[in-house]
């Protein structure tokens, strides 16, 4: 499930605030340690420039399931695997755009339906064995396959044949021309592994610049450098990620030193443990997590436009991002981040306005107010928007009652069998606008001339009928207020500041590491 | 005696066994009234739900519920706990991969909160009257109220991130290869453990050591001479011994059960933790197998205890 931020949900939050109440535990502790050796480093100093045999160690509150590239749909599976153990055809960057990568380049037929892939010479997998166009027709059977659960499979089940005439040239005929086809490319799914390389649960083998080397679940993957890479080798020797099931324990190893950087930041209140400290580096990039609140569209109240309308009149937006995250992020007006194409500032449509939003519930017939119930799974960003969204929505006169469940329970109840009202979700995905062209999706929109101007947008000739397209449905469904899209997280990071190179946005689904070094 | 005591053995055996089998079965059968389907959890957002039977079918769990029932039972005679749904790795396999971190982390907290609390209550039962007697009966008392994650972090925040003397958390990779940093990285764990378990026992071995001043053979020995001490240790303990051994069981499977907290607040890669991250995914055979295993061990606990007190008190002998 690549949809939660999955991080900090035991009670151990805040501790900061309470300090102040630590007396006699805090007492106790400390008598009973009487001799304990010195165990931290310290923070190395400047001297000395990159070391090429580094470890760096990154903190995450995502683990992965299996390493199984066709399985596992949450964030931390393609964050650790993909472009770092293996790599597609095509890589999407870090502002957005799609790229050539294990393909040097590739012909379209002119009805825009083939696509003859010339792969990049001198790959080999990490075992050495050479990359033959063989192993990609492999692959990209197999993320169609029965056995697979990715999230590109049935966007990827476009693919009519696939075929290898050489060693280096694979193609591929497609049922329909894809707009986004040379971008499903680039997912987790679609990147190339080893066929039989062993229990695919726990082995991959791919041609990226890492091999996987140790995983101990619960606790940490590391990845070693491969030094048969093709392309431009890792700048360090080893990259351990350690998980966390608590934000509070991820801080605490940072500040000790145990780490050296953390993949994101969930809640700005960590900040400032670590600003105006030389030895830690915070940076701000974008994001494509986008905070929902979502009806579910089909039934009643929310089966009226002007229902949710109301809700999003009575939304105020810049007040939830400021609580949440002070003055970092952006609001949103549709369900578009600026690093996909067809981004448009859709934030004035039905901005918030509480007199408007009562004048639309009488319009509807509830003048006399609306009650409902929010389905959520709590974080402590989470928690914030819940209440922020009770106490904004009851000055419009509705009423909504939180109920907080977890995961598992979240995707039992409201993905897959839709019986909620209304619901707080984060979907971190990139150009995921199209799900509104489903309206079987778990918000059940349905409007018919969206869902064909997204299928239109598929098969479109260009790039820029595609972009227009979908710039027409990101403001239907905003006029419609399909949803209630609150706000873009930023991404942020905390870093030791002897570390560098790493990626500053969080915008693809790979946290790429190879260009992370660090200084002697 | 010796025949009785083998009926008895027998019996409580035999209750082990139904008790196994009782708790065995809520789990599994909890484990699927809970919401959330471990399918689902694979899925990822987008995906059909068409897909959802498809890995229903792939994990297995789309069979009849009994027949899982039976599979997993069945396997329980062999040692086998079954695969996790996710890795596809036995269960028993990663359950003793854990158990390096646990059982010394949990045993640890168990002997310290021993050699602390005894001669602490026995103290604080002697001195009830003055500052000092009262000062720590109060201790114990807040160590009990305190929450354990609460103590966790704050132990953490003093001397791992401001004094650095000790790791905040996280056990080596390589385990104990190195076994002053396995032991290093247990220390603040144990000590927060400690002060929740020892606080615990420091009551009971107070009150026990109350009721037992109070006892006619105290007052005897008293009277024939004995220092209060002396009388204490020469009839006292055997006495007093065998309400404190019960309370010994119930630490110690509270020292085990402690651990899933204390796991989550230092990153470590225990039993615990693996049963936290498996409830979350739903992998119910690890969380059934982790769980089952808990429970096993709080039993035998009993068991035992139940032994030791009748070879400590002649006077339980003839009870069934």
């Amino acid at each position: 499930m690549s949809s939660s931020p999955s991080g900090g949900r035991s009670p151990v939050r805040h501790f900061r605030r309470r300090l102040g109440l630590v007396t006699a535990g805090a007492a106790i502790g400390a008598l009973l340690l009487s001799a304990c050796s010195n165990s931290s480093d310290g923070p190395s100093g400047s001297a000395g420039g990159a070391d090429p045999d580094a470890t760096i160690t990154i903190g995450s509150l995502n683990e992965p399931t299996t390493l199984n590239t066709v399985k596992g749909g949450n964030t931390g599976h393609a964050q650790v695997l993909l472009r770092n153990v293996v790599e597609g055809l095509t890589v999407l960057t870090d502002d957005g755009k799609v790229e050539p990568l294990l393909a040097k380049s590739w012909d379209v037929s002119t009805d825009g339906t083939t696509y003859t892939f010339h792969l990049q010479s001198g790959v080999t997998f990490s075992d050495g064995t050479p990359l033959k166009a063989a192993d990609v027709v492999t692959t990209l059977k197999r993320v169609t396959s029965d056995e697979s659960t990715s999230a590109r499979k049935k966007d990827l089940s476009i693919m009519k044949t696939i075929e290898a005439p050489d060693d280096n040239t694979v193609k591929i005929a497609l049922s329909q021309r894809s707009q986004s086809f040379l971008f499903y490319l680039a997912s987790t799914g679609a990147a190339v592994t080893k066929p039989g390389a062993g229990n695919p649960e726990t082995t991959v083998v791919g041609t990226g610049p890492y091999t996987v080397g140790t995983w101990k679940q619960g606790d940490s993957i590391n990845l070693v450098r491969n030094d048969k890479y093709w392309g431009d080798k890792a700048k360090n020797k080893e990259v351990v990620y350690r998980f966390f099931k608590d934000t509070t324990a991820e801080n605490n190893a940072l500040l000790a030193g145990q780490l050296d950087l953390v993949t994101q930041v969930t809640s700005p209140d960590v900040l400032a443990q670590f600003e105006n400290r030389p030895e830690f580096t915070i940076v701000e990039g974008t994001s494509t997590t986008k905070e929902l609140f979502n009806f579910n569209d089909s039934v009643a109240p929310f089966n009226n436009v002007d229902v949710r309308k109301a809700i999003r009149q009575a939304t105020d937006r810049k007040a939830l991002l400021t609580a949440v995250w002070a003055e970092r992020g952006q609001i949103l007006g549709s369900m578009v981040p600026p690093t996909d194409p067809w981004y448009e500032d859709l934030t004035s449509i039905d901005d918030h306005n509480v007199e408007g939003a009562k004048a639309l519930l009488a319009k509807a017939g509830f003048a006399g107010g609306l009650s409902f119930t929010v389905d959520y799974v709590p974080s402590d960003s989470i928690n914030i928007v819940a209440q922020g969204l009770k106490s904004q929505l009851a000055q419009a006169g509705i009423n909504i009652t939180l109920n907080p469940i977890d995961d598992a329970t979240w995707t039992d109840k409201v993905y897959k069998n839709h019986n909620f009202q209304a619901t707080i979700m984060t979907h971190v995905n990139q150009r995921d606008l199209v799900w509104y062209g489903n309206p079987d999706f778990y918000w059940q929109y349905k409007n018919p001339q969206v869902q064909e101007w997204v299928k239109q947008s598929e098969t479109a000739a260009t790039e820029a009928e595609q972009t227009e397209l979908l710039k027409k449905v990101a403001r239907q469904i905003s006029e419609d207020a399909a949803s209630d899209w609150l706000y873009l997280d930023p991404a942020i990071k905390i870093a030791s500041s002897a570390v560098s190179g790493y990626q500053k946005n969080l915008t693809t689904d790979s946290f790429y590491v190879a260009p992370i070094s660090k200084q002697r | 005696m010796g025949l009785t005591m083998l009926g008895y053995l027998l019996r409580r055996l035999g209750w082990l066994v139904g008790s196994l089998f009782l708790a065995g079965s809520a789990v599994f059968f909890l484990l699927r009234v809970l919401p959330g389907d471990p399918a689902v959890t694979l899925l990822a957002v987008g995906s059909p739900p068409e897909q959802i039977e498809a890995i229903r079918h792939q994990l297995g769990t789309d069979r009849p519920l009994l027949t899982q029932y039976g599979d997993w039972f069945g396997g329980l005679f062999t040692g086998n706990l079954g695969d996790s749904l996710f890795t596809r790795t036995p269960v028993l396999e990663q359950i003793v991969d854990r158990l390096p971190v646990t059982l010394p982390l949990a045993l640890s907290a168990f002997v310290a909160s021993i050699l602390i609390a005894v001669p602490v209550g026995v103290f604080a039962a002697l001195r009830r009257r003055n500052a000092a007697g009262v000062a720590v009966s109060g201790l114990a008392q807040l160590g009990i109220a305190l929450p354990i994650f609460w103590v966790g972090i704050v132990v953490v925040w003093l001397v791992a991130v401001q004094w650095r003397w000790l790791p905040p958390g996280g056990f080596p990779r390589d385990g104990w290869q190195d076994p002053g940093a396995a032991v290093q990285s247990l220390v603040l764990p144990v000590v927060t453990l400690t002060i929740a378990q020892a606080s615990l026992l420091v009551r009971y071995v107070r009150s026990a050591t109350l009721d037992v001043l109070n006892q006619e053979y105290i007052r005897t020995a008293r009277s024939l001479g004995y220092s209060l001490p002396r009388a204490l240790w020469r009839h006292g303990l055997r006495n007093g011994a065998a309400p404190v051994v019960n309370v010994l069981g119930v630490l110690l499977a509270g020292s085990l059960l402690g651990t899933v907290v204390i796991e989550s607040v230092f990153a470590l890669p225990g039993l615990g933790s693996l049963l936290l991250t498996s409830v979350k995914s739903r992998d119910l055979p690890v969380v059934q197998g982790a769980v089952f295993l808990m429970t096993a061990t709080v039993l035998l606990l009993g068991l035992a205890v139940d032994l030791i007190q009748r070879l400590i008190d002649p006077r339980l002998r003839g009870q069934a």
